[in-house]
């Protein structure tokens, strides 16, 4: 069982409390409309696939129910760091 | 109105007796969600001070989240209502019951599908996590002894799953 730790609960839970929720770091273009179909389509469908380092953004689904962002090996499953969101990509 | 009604609980009203632990349901409670940015808004309208460590429990509130406290009192009790602050209290009462776990092996039977280590949970302490699939809240209110906080509609499941590991 793999133990993540939480930003907000500053603890180390068992994974299967948890829920990926997809790569991190990705914010809304403000304004949508002055966006082309190649930079919308971009924005909503293209994710990066790494081997290796990747951030993500996880949520603690079965616990304090927050999301936060992590920096997670692709390879090996480890879990580099764990950070509150909204803080800057590490 | 709601006093004269006949409740219906999911589970059987009797306690289950097996070695080591006995499995009963709590009393009906009072229970309370609480939200608030910032926890001196819900300070000030339920005049009570909030645990800010996030499983931590003072005076019936425990810490879910950063931003999320559960209250529970005796049902009947009177809650202050907000008062223009930015919060929200909600009623609750009905979504869960409790079941409580009494015995030198309770803390076995819950870690039959919960992931925590409850060896290492304090008297006092409060956890929401995961038993199986199902969303618990477990609090320990003594050494031997722990409430589980669940929703009403898996409780019927959730006291097979508790029976079937006591039996064992």
């Amino acid at each position: 069982m793999i133990l993540i730790h939480c930003p907000y609960c500053d603890e180390k839970r068992p994974e299967i409390e948890f829920v990926n929720a997809g790569q991190a770091h990705i914010s809304r273009p403000l304004d949508p409309s002055s966006q082309t179909d190649e930079e919308w389509e971009a924005y909503l469908f293209i994710r990066a696939n790494p081997r290796g380092r990747h951030h993500e953004r996880w949520r603690h689904t079965y616990g304090c129910g927050r999301f936060f962002n992590a920096v997670r090996d692709t390879v090996s499953d480890k879990f580099e760091t764990t950070y509150k969101a909204g803080e800057p990509r590490r | 109105m709601s006093d004269v009604l006949i409740r219906n609980e999911p589970v059987a009203e009797t306690p289950y007796v097996a070695a080591g632990v006995t499995i009963s349901l709590a009393l009906p409670m009072q229970r309370l969600a609480l939200r608030a940015r910032r926890a001196e808004d819900l300070e000030t309208v339920l005049k009570v001070t909030l645990p800010r460590k996030i499983g931590a429990s003072e005076g019936g509130i425990a810490c879910l989240g950063p931003d999320e406290w559960y209250l529970r009192a005796q049902a009947g009790a009177t809650i202050p209502t907000a008062s223009g602050l930015p919060v929200a209290i909600t009623d609750i009462s009905d979504r869960s019951i409790c079941l409580v776990l009494e015995g030198p092996r309770a803390a076995e039977i819950l870690m039959s599908g919960c992931p925590l280590d409850l060896n290492k949970f304090a008297v006092g302490q409060v956890a929401r996590t995961i038993y199986e699939t199902v969303e618990i809240i477990i609090i320990r209110e003594a050494e031997d002894r722990f409430h589980v906080e669940l929703w009403r509609s898996f409780a019927a499941w959730f006291w097979i799953a508790m029976t079937t590991a006591a039996r064992h």
